[in-house]
């Protein structure tokens, strides 16, 4: 066989034998790496969500929501309304930021009937490790500024980084991740004033399946 | 021991005599269970990759030979991280971008071209192990020690690997431990190396003398 069909063919079966390889681990892995996602979400509802503040079931107590251009949902995501007797008291928005030095910032950010943070989750990211990455709470406690931060108490103008003339405290050698994340949560913020009706509307009834404004 | 794995566990270790693969050995040696689960997730894939690359041996192509190491071991990779994902969920996210990095770890590669590409399946199997062991005991006994001089304490975080049983194995040697930081940061991890470099260095010294 000459080279100029053999190399190729080479390269062929062996790209196809590996892309088979990993279309098997990805339907292997699937269900399950969604399964763990769905655990570790709920591990941080606990603190998004204090359990003096609520009194309902939070995964039987969700809206779908699916705002693109709002809080750069790539997918639907799910809201958790938590009710003390009867009443909407908290509220975990999921946000996605896709102003992150690489890749997207996932977040999830609790947010009291009145508009102050409890506090703010880092469920995926993949910012360069020991810069971008000190957002997380096991690295360094810059999460730490947002628990009880409001639209109320920070303009707009003071909802930024200090490099941009904000309130916010950024990371020496990495302004890229903190302002995205500021910029995301004061997303999930404003959503939240916005849309409070349809979340009152949906502690009432349950069962209610969501909207999608797409 | 035979000469064969003594020499790739500690004569010629990957890491210690051909410092190859010092990005991870570096980044991810804060903790022992970081360094371990890494020091394992290395050892499936030059295992892995040092098989399959053994089995193509017969087409393998002088020109394009790179291109399916690279091809085989990405893949491979690939793979480990959506199982680690998977199943060690956590670990998967502490260890993050360096998981997918094993790929550039240039150990595996070198194995891949300069044994496995004209060895047996098994030798290269065999090969492709103990390679992977000899640095993965490196890499964890960087973690250890950086882990206590820098936080007093070891296996802090085990149920990442080992599930709820790892928290008995969590051993805090001093309570109230202020931490030594700079062992936790980056140049803990060369001054570490570099102390194991030397202690290997004197050793063989002594052995020659």
């Amino acid at each position: 066989m000459p080279k100029m069909v053999k190399i190729p063919l080479i390269l062929s079966v062996v790209t196809l034998l590996t892309s088979g390889l990993l279309m098997l681990s990805e339907y292997l892995t699937h269900d399950k790496i969604e399964e763990q996602k769905k655990l570790l979400l709920l591990k941080s509802l606990v603190q998004l969500i204090p359990a003096q503040l609520h009194d309902n079931d939070l995964v039987e107590s969700t809206l779908l929501i699916h705002e693109n251009e709002l809080l750069g949902h790539r997918q639907a995501q799910k809201v958790y309304i938590g009710r003390l007797k009867g009443k909407l008291s908290v509220v975990a928005i999921p946000v996605t930021s896709r102003m992150g030095y690489s890749g997207d910032i996932d977040l999830i950010v609790g947010i009291k009937e009145n508009g102050n943070i409890t506090t703010v989750k880092i469920l995926e990211q993949h910012e360069t490790p020991g810069l971008g990455d000190l957002i997380l709470p096991n690295k360094s406690d810059w999460l730490m500024q947002f628990p009880n931060q409001s639209l109320n108490k920070l303009s707009t103008q003071q909802w930024q980084v200090k490099k941009d003339g904000g309130d916010f405290d950024q990371i020496t050698g990495a302004t890229i991740t903190p302002r995205a994340v500021v910029n995301a949560v004061k997303q999930s913020l404003e959503y939240f004033e916005n849309n409070k009706i349809l979340f009152e509307q949906a502690s009432l009834a349950p069962k209610m399946s969501g909207t999608n404004h797409e | 021991m035979s000469d064969f794995i003594r020499k790739r566990l500690i004569d010629n270790n990957a890491a210690l005599v051909q410092l190859l693969g010092l990005c991870p050995l570096l980044a991810v040696s804060n903790s022992a269970i970081n360094a371990l689960g890494l020091g394992i997730a290395t050892i499936f894939t030059l295992t892995t990759t040092n098989m399959l690359v053994s089995l193509i041996r017969p087409i393998i192509n002088k020109e394009i030979r790179i291109s399916l190491f690279v091809l085989l071991i990405a893949s491979v990779v690939t793979a480990l991280e959506m199982f680690m994902n998977a199943y060690f969920h956590e670990l998967y996210l502490v260890l993050g971008i360096f998981i997918p990095l094993i790929v550039t770890n240039c150990i595996i590669i070198a194995r891949a071209e300069s044994f496995a590409s004209k060895n047996t399946l098994l030798l290269s199997i065999k090969d492709g192990f103990f390679t992977g062991l000899g640095f993965a005991w490196v890499l964890f006994a960087i973690g250890a020690i950086r882990e206590i001089i820098g936080q007093g304490s070891i296996f802090s975080q085990a149920h990442l690997l080992f599930g709820e049983v790892g928290h008995s194995l969590h051993w805090q040697f001093i309570d109230e431990y202020q931490g030594f930081l700079i062992a936790i940061l980056p140049p803990g991890a060369f001054f570490v190396l570099a102390l194991l470099v030397a202690v290997k260095n004197k050793l063989n010294a002594t052995k020659n003398n």
